[in-house]
């Protein structure tokens, strides 16, 4: 598997020829070739595509369309007080460190602004919750407010429905299938996890309901998310388990951490040699997740 | 929650949670009063940050505190059941600059106590912090205020903290610790004491059928 910021150029302008023709042409492919496509995206989307592609993908493009005009009307209207307090809190605590979102009022924050308020005019039953913030930076990163709000409206209701719903039950829900999974994929983990009491709310929480964007390194997030759109929430059920898997896989690794706060402690600085590009893309391609993980053994 | 003890030497291990409405300066008083340090910028939390502070209490107790750093958005709320099990006392933090968070902070103390209970069904201690004083003060009038609250709701006590200015940090976690430390020391009486009903109560029915 390669790195994308390794790819020569004349390969790079190769992809993006073929993704060019893919999105001039995308019901055609989606009907069709849909495989074809699955594959595209685990190679990575090029960097100068990803938006439009992410947009395509996750049909935040066609309901874009399906509802011209909506976006603007919400962005004009005023919103609940009440979310625009907490939302205006949030808006300098996301990828603070990031460029554009730095500066205090600035285009990033104000556009991030823009894109939470109308999701809570768009559902007024829902609101506003925390971990939307995030998955709504990442977006604006690659696209203008308008599409990065369909963007968002698709992930919380498509592929990751209920999630920042109050109650939080679809999370929890996530979370006891990952500890089931778990126990299918490395039932060392599954046993030492269940040995200290440690409920998946203690470290799935931030992975999932944020879809991995504040835990990986940024070149795996863009790859991870680059085959969300295309797969789904299994993406990330698959990654929560590779990290696992190769964080308390094995005996030895365990010695280390007997006790629920230090393997909570472990579970929060993974090694980075698991989260890299290369190694993540491997691990959670589908023709490797239902063997041994044999990489992340050594 | 206790180790065990070598040569007259004891060393604890306590978990405490850090709760009270989101933007109160959690994690900031956390990242204080484990490392020394303040951030004018931090991520939101989302779940739940942990970290440890040990303390040498005197030459012969070792305490090991857990700190659990919770989210403070009400829609995050849901998870709560999870991170309060089994914790030994609490940091309710509101922000003195805005006067919501305070009614936010004692719906937290009334959250705990319905979840969490000392062995003999009494609440877990709990600490009401009034952060970020450096950008504010309590005057006369609030503080007489907050000592009535504490009283009519169970906190054991109240501090104004700042977590930007290092103020009270370091006492008022202390103060907690020593409640802590005087609850786990009853409880362990209370035991052997039980233990000795107990013991009395077997002899007597020993004798009784021989």
């Amino acid at each position: 598997v390669e790195r994308l910021d390794n790819i020569p150029p004349d390969v790079l302008r190769q992809r993006e020829a073929k993704w060019l023709d893919m999105l001039n042409s995308w019901d055609k492919w989606m009907a069709k070739k849909h495989k074809k496509v699955k594959l595209r995206c685990q190679k990575g989307i090029p960097p100068s595509l990803r938006g439009r592609a992410w947009l395509y993908l996750s049909g935040g493009k066609v309901k874009k369309e399906q509802n011209q005009g909506k976006f603007q009307e919400l962005d004009s209207q005023p919103g609940d007080p009440k979310w625009l307090d907490v939302i205006e809190r949030d808006l300098h605590r996301q990828f603070p460190f990031h460029e554009m979102f730095v500066a205090r009022g600035g285009h990033g924050q104000q556009d991030l602004f823009r894109v939470l308020k109308a999701y809570t005019l768009h559902r007024p039953e829902e609101g506003y919750c925390q971990a939307q913030a995030p998955i709504a930076a990442v977006l604006l990163m690659h696209m203008p407010a308008e599409d990065a709000f369909w963007g968002l409206v698709q992930i919380c209701e498509k592929y990751l429905p209920g999630y920042y719903s109050a109650g939080l039950e679809a999370i929890q829900l996530d979370g006891e299938i990952l500890f089931a999974l778990l126990k299918r994929v490395a039932p060392v983990a599954h046993r030492h996890l269940k040995k200290y009491k440690i409920d998946p709310i203690l470290y799935m929480t931030e992975w999932f309901m944020c879809a991995f964007s504040r835990t990986l390194p940024w070149a795996s997030v863009l790859r991870m998310w680059d085959m969300f759109f295309c797969e789904g929430v299994k993406i990330v059920f698959r990654v929560g388990l590779v990290l696992l898997k190769c964080m308390l896989g094995s005996q030895e690794k365990l010695k280390a951490c007997q006790g629920q706060y230090e393997t909570m402690e472990l579970l929060r600085s993974i090694e980075p040699r698991y989260m890299q590009e290369a190694f993540l893309v491997q691990e959670v391609s589908p023709t490797h997740i239902h063997l041994s993980f044999g990489t992340c053994m050594h | 929650m206790s180790g065990g003890a070598e040569l007259g030497f004891t060393e604890h291990l306590f978990k405490v949670l850090v709760i009270g409405d989101h933007k109160v300066g959690k994690t900031s008083f956390v990242k204080r009063y484990v490392k020394n340090q303040f951030y004018e910028e931090l991520k939101t939390t989302i779940g739940v940050d942990f970290s440890m502070k040990v303390i040498d209490w005197d030459s012969h107790t070792r305490v090991r505190l857990q700190l659990w750093d919770i989210a403070g958005q009400e829609r995050l709320r849901g998870l709560n059941r999870v991170f309060f099990k089994r914790s030994s006392g609490a940091l309710v933090v509101y922000d003195m600059t805005n006067g919501s968070t305070l009614d936010g902070a004692l719906n937290w103390k009334h959250e705990l106590d319905s979840q969490v209970m000392l062995k003999n069904g009494r609440p877990i201690p709990a600490v009401l912090l009034a952060n970020k004083c450096d950008e504010t003060k309590v005057c006369r009038r609030n503080a007489s205020l907050l000592e009535k609250l504490c009283q009519e709701k169970g906190f054991i006590g109240w501090f104004q903290t700042s977590a930007k200015e290092n103020i009270n940090v370091d006492e008022a976690a202390k103060f907690l610790v020593k409640h802590i430390l005087q609850n786990n020391e009853e409880s362990v009486k209370e035991e052997e004491q039980n233990m000795q009903i107990n013991l009395k109560q077997q002899s007597k029915s020993n004798s009784t059928c021989c």
